[in-house]
């Protein structure tokens, strides 16, 4: 709730009698306006020319990151799920088939038509595996071509990673997980 | 074939085929500079793919038009529905056929005068145009009613009421010109401008010119008065059901209501075909070629209020209702009174063609209207008045 | 009632608890691992750490003693006054916590625990952000301790709540403590898997991420989860528990405190017994038979299709031919509803109380001990509500009968037309009951899987999964007790209170509330659970 001490009400300034007639402000904006008229145009031809893009942080479709060995780095922690604002993300985890990691993502949809491109995923994944890519010129034919499951952004970034390098290609696996190895049996397993 | 001319009804029929085909034209290109006029104002280009310099733009539009699916909505009162894009457009142009183009023509250069180059030249010129004027707003209205829709039918009501208010101030406007001119066929009220100790109307009269070209934009429901279809708060303002063609002809209809309106003050202030001391543009000069230069002329003043309309379209933004109607009622209104007045106390007078009486009196009414102003200070606002304010100037406390 | 003082504010408390219990009664948030209210004390966490005033040893003067005591140790004597709320208190708990975290391995993002994790919890509260171990983490690997348990060693805190449990609730001794000092390890004996019956507790109890379900592992994060307060429907217990789902699928059933009835566990059948709800499988539309054909019906028109081949049928052959059977996984006030309808059209009908599963035998825990000294009892009886149907029957008055009478009296031949209930997640229709229900000219079935009777409904009604549901189940104790809806029924499927409540005559929303309120005026019972707390108060 508001106070009503909290709120200021500001009344328009007074108009001089000149102002009151409108004019001199009108002729003063219709002279900007012709003056522009006669400035040079900042279009760019769009597809033929292309503006140049600040690689390092341009919020454009979304790659999956791979590690050194080429695996998929996402730790399926939903970090990135959890902070998207447009829930446009979608993960289902599962036991990863590797040694250096508990989880990895068997499925990891996100769908471009929903995303806001905000970056937030980006900020929120702790390893480092989902990023923004320079690319912005998506398009598709059907709502579902938009959805980009775990292989499409996979393949984004092989397409995009000359361009723009993985920050840190040393993270691989949660760092904190440490080597869990040799898990043992006490004949109960599955 | 000349023979056939000299007849004033072939005449007038060709001439409504030569008007008709370029206004359409006209109108069509219009649309193409308005929005190449709003590209270099916002420092753009504009279309550029359509043909070169995009010129072919119109023709792609016209095609998309006529092409698209022409969906009439449920529940909508279908004959009215059909009917106001035809009564917007069709009045739109009908205004056309009492602008007097060219003056009198001598076809056959035998030294007699042969037609006026003029669609039809009534006695009643200036009413005709008045009343089809109003006839206008009927497509609006229409518009807004027959298709069901609240967005619409509050865009009609408010389109009707700012007609209804703007077309006061400008008849009493208007009448400053036929008090001066004493008649109100167009192609005298043009010859009074002309002559010895004549001029235009503009420089007699300035202020009833300004307040004609003000009534004119709320007219034709221009900005700053386009409050009908202010999107923001209204989607679409009263064409919103329309689409395809019918929405064409609301949009054709805009643009040939600004022609004729320009054309209309062009003949009322600015001595329609003629330039002051150009030869070829006198009344005296009557033959084909004269008309032809005359016809042009026309269409340059013409053109140079179109694109006045644009570039105020461009740079101004939308007043708000209760600003709309405070300046119809409380700024114009009384100002146009008080210039319709002074034109009789000239005639009276026999000063009608005086310019220090003229200009005198409007700078007199101009500095009138500033201090009057300046003494009620209400101020333009929408503000709640049981609302406490605190001032800008001083600064703001907590209360 | 003893008062005491806590942070300079005086509470009234119940006599013999603990102070840290008085305090959490109070509504304090006291850190704490080890304690929990259903197992020994054992004090060995130190979180708990509180200040106490006692007299001087020379001067007998009141004032606060240099040591730190543990609150969870200490019973409550009246006038005790003691503080959480200074330094000394403050720097024991942050110093606890940087301790604990010395080999945690600080994998939240992948542990299922993060979100509910008393070590997320604590650290932001009472500890510090930054940890001052330099030195190389002690690694321990994952066990796999049991079927569906998984043990990770290192973010264990060794509050031994789950030995404990063992050795205590379930009395089955399969987990302990091994190695010594910082070596210490949860783990089992070899060969010997955690396995019993209740075993999924131990999941429940761990304050931190160490030991996890394998059935719910990687499944979801838990933040994501939304709960309704149910009942469990595995056995005539009739535990309480939570339903935990997101976006219309259950991922887990936790249990809920109720002193009267399971205090804070439930068994592994409850709680990994109802995958059922998500299979394929299920009748998730009305169906209308048409001679041998079968025609999905639409649920706007049912009502009155019903209602007509009742109404025809009680005219052709007369209203005691007809017959209901109420199913014990049926809610009080479906059965309610039902036998509203089945009066109405034929009051001469009977009411027969349904086909009771069982299965086993009754198990005590600890494992063991007597009904008497019971902390925990899995029943044979698989089926929430047959002391609720029983008594809605008997309210309703008339013919009543049981399964085995209805079943010998329809082979005879003595009905003709018969509303028949199932909901039970397995296939219990017997040979003979199939042949017998062959007898009916007009048979309706309330259903969740196909079975022989469902072949031979002329209407077949999908039947919903309970926490599809709302209503209320009575225990094998006559406890009445409410659960609410957890999820939607699936696409097609509607809830069976709504149905009924349309096929009964009643226009709207159904909600099992406004049932009841109007079953209260018929069994006084009903009303008690109105006014009774839907969610006892929750003890971590």
């Amino acid at each position: 709730m508001i106070d009503d001490q909290d709120i200021i009400i500001v009344d328009e300034p007074e108009l001089t009698a000149t102002e009151r007639l409108y004019l001199p402000q009108i002729i003063d904006g219709m002279r900007t306006t012709l003056r522009h008229m006669f400035k040079k145009t900042i279009t760019l031809q769009y597809p033929e020319q292309k503006r140049e893009q600040r690689i390092e942080n341009y919020r454009g479709v979304h790659r999956l990151n791979r590690d050194e060995e080429g695996r998929v780095a996402c730790v399926a922690c939903f970090m990135c799920q959890t902070a998207c604002p447009a829930h446009c993300i979608h993960i289902v985890g599962t036991e990863s088939p590797w040694d250096d990691r508990e989880k990895y993502p068997l499925q990891f949809d996100i769908d471009e038509l929903r995303c806001i491109y905000c970056g937030m995923c980006e900020e929120a994944c702790p390893v480092d595996a989902i990023e923004l890519t320079p690319e912005y010129d998506l398009v598709g034919r059907t709502r579902d071509e938009m959805i980009l499951d775990k292989e499409k952004l996979l393949e984004v970034f092989d397409r995009t990673v000359a361009l723009k390098p993985r920050k840190n290609p040393k993270i691989s696996g949660y760092a904190g997980t440490g080597d869990r190895d040799g898990c043992q049996s006490a004949g109960g397993g599955q | 074939m000349v023979e056939l001319l000299k007849d004033q009804f072939w005449f007038s029929a060709l001439m409504t085929v030569g008007i008709v085909v370029a206004l359409l034209t006209a109108q069509a290109y219009s649309i193409y500079f308005e929005r190449k006029i709003s590209a270099w104002i916002q420092d753009r280009i504009g279309p550029n793919r359509v043909g070169p310099l995009g010129l072919l733009q119109p023709l792609a539009d016209g095609g998309k038009f006529l092409l698209k699916e022409d969906i009439i909505p449920a529940n909508v009162d279908k004959p009215l529905f059909l009917l106001a894009p035809m009564i917007a457009f069709g009045v739109a142009m009908i205004g056309f056929a009492v602008l007097p183009w060219g003056g009198n023509v001598d076809l056959d250069a035998d030294g007699a005068v042969d037609v006026a180059a003029q669609v039809a030249d009534p006695g009643i010129g200036l009413l005709y145009i008045l009343g089809i004027g109003s006839l206008s707003v009927y497509g609006v209205v229409l518009g807004g009613w027959a298709n069901n829709n609240k967005y619409a039918f509050f865009a009609a009501m408010r389109s009707t009421a700012q007609m209804l208010s703007y077309e006061i101030p400008m008849g009493m406007a208007i009448v400053v010109v036929v008090i001066t001119a004493g008649t109100l066929r167009l192609e005298d009220i043009v010859l009074s401008q002309i002559g010895d100790g004549h001029v235009w109307n503009i420089v007699l009269h300035p202020f009833a010119f300004f307040i004609l070209l003000v009534t004119l934009f709320a007219e034709t429901n221009r900005t700053p008065f386009d409050l009908a279809e202010a999107e923001q708060e209204l989607v679409g303002g009263y064409h919103t059901e329309y689409g395809a063609l019918k929405f064409g002809m609301f949009f054709l209809g805009e643009y040939a209501h600004m022609i004729t309106g320009s054309g209309f003050i062009v003949v009322l202030f600015l001595g329609g075909w003629h330039l002051p001391g150009v030869p070829g543009l006198q009344p005296g000069d009557v033959s084909v070629g004269a008309m032809l230069l005359k016809i042009t002329v026309m269409a340059g003043k013409i053109a140079a209020f179109m694109f006045l309309f644009m570039w105020v379209r461009w740079t101004l933004p939308r007043f708000r209702f209760d600003q709309l109607m405070r300046l119809s009622w409380q700024g114009l209104l009384p100002i146009s009174m008080a210039l319709a007045g002074y034109a009789t106390v000239l005639v009276y007078l026999g000063k009608s063609t005086s310019i220090p009486w003229a200009l005198g009196g409007n700078i007199v009414l101009l500095a009138l209207t500033l201090v009057i102003s300046q003494l009620r200070q209400t101020p333009v606002t929408g503000r709640q008045t049981n609302m406490p304010a605190i001032s800008l100037t001083s600064p703001a406390k907590a209360r | 009632m003893a008062k005491i003082t806590i942070d300079n504010k005086q509470f009234e408390c119940r006599d013999g608890i603990s102070v840290l219990q008085a305090a959490l009664d109070a509504g304090k948030n006291i850190p704490h691992y080890c304690y929990h209210p259903g197992l020994s004390v054992v004090a060995s966490c130190r979180l708990c750490l509180m200040e106490m005033q006692m007299p001087h040893p020379k001067t007998q003067e009141m004032g606060w003693a240099p040591k730190l005591f543990p609150s969870c140790q200490t019973p409550v004597k009246e006038g005790m006054i003691v503080r959480f709320d200074s330094d000394a208190v403050r720097d024991n708990q942050k110093s606890c916590m940087e301790y604990f975290l010395i080999d945690h391995p600080l994998d939240c993002p992948v542990c299922d625990q993060a979100g509910e994790c008393h070590l997320q919890d604590y650290s932001y509260e009472f500890g510090s952000s930054e940890s001052r171990m330099v030195e190389q983490k002690h690694v321990t690997p994952k066990k796999d301790i049991g079927p569906k348990t998984l043990l990770y060693s290192d973010r264990c805190v060794m509050c031994t709540r789950c030995v404990r449990f063992t050795q205590e609730v379930s009395g089955t001794h399969e987990l302990c403590v091994t190695n010594r000092g910082s070596r210490n390890e949860i783990d089992v004996f070899p060969g010997l898997p955690l396995d019993n019956p209740m075993q999924g507790n131990v999941v429940d109890l761990c304050p931190v991420g160490c030991l996890l379900d394998k059935d719910f592992l990687f499944k979801q994060r838990v933040w994501f989860l939304k709960s309704a307060d149910s009942i469990c429907p595995g056995c005539s217990t009739g535990c309480a528990i939570r339903v935990d789902q997101n976006e219309e699928t259950v991922y887990r059933l936790k249990p809920r405190y109720n002193p009267d009835v399971n205090d804070w566990w439930m068994c592994d059948e409850g709680r990994f017994g109802s995958k059922y709800i998500h299979d394929p499988k299920r009748i998730a539309s009305p169906h209308l038979r048409r001679g041998l054909e079968r025609e999905s019906a639409n649920w706007e028109d049912l009502p009155e299709v019903v209602r007509y081949r009742f109404e025809q049928h009680v005219s052709l052959r007369g209203g005691d031919k007809v017959a209901v059977v109420l199913s014990p996984m049926m809610a009080c006030e479906e059965a309610w509803l039902l036998i509203k309808f089945i009066r109405g059209v034929a009051p001469e009908a009977t009411i027969a109380t349904g086909f009771i599963p069982t299965d086993g035998e009754v198990q005590h825990f600890p494992a063991g001990c007597d009904a008497a000294s019971a902390k925990f009892t899995i029943r044979p009886e698989k089926c929430p509500n047959r002391r609720g149907v029983e008594m809605i029957a008997e309210q309703a008055g008339g013919t009543t009968c049981d399964f085995d009478t209805f079943v010998t009296s329809a082979a005879g031949g003595a009905f003709s037309a018969a509303w028949i209930v199932g909901g039970y997640p397995s296939d219990w229709v017997s040979k003979e009951f199939g042949k017998a229900a062959a007898k009916f000219d007009l048979l309706v079935v309330q259903d969740m899987f196909e079975n022989a009777l469902t072949k031979l409904a002329s209407v077949l009604l999908p039947a919903c999964a309970w926490v599809e549901r709302d209503g209320s189940f009575v225990n094998h104790a006559g406890k009445i007790q409410p659960f609410e809806r957890a999820i939607r029924a699936p696409d097609g499927a509607n809830r069976d209170g709504q149905y009924l409540f349309e096929i009964a005559g009643f226009e709207g929303v159904y909600s099992a509330e406004r049932v009841r309120a109007t079953m209260a005026m018929e069994t006084a019972a009903f009303g008690e659970v109105l006014e009774a707390p839907l969610k006892p108060a929750h003890q971590h």
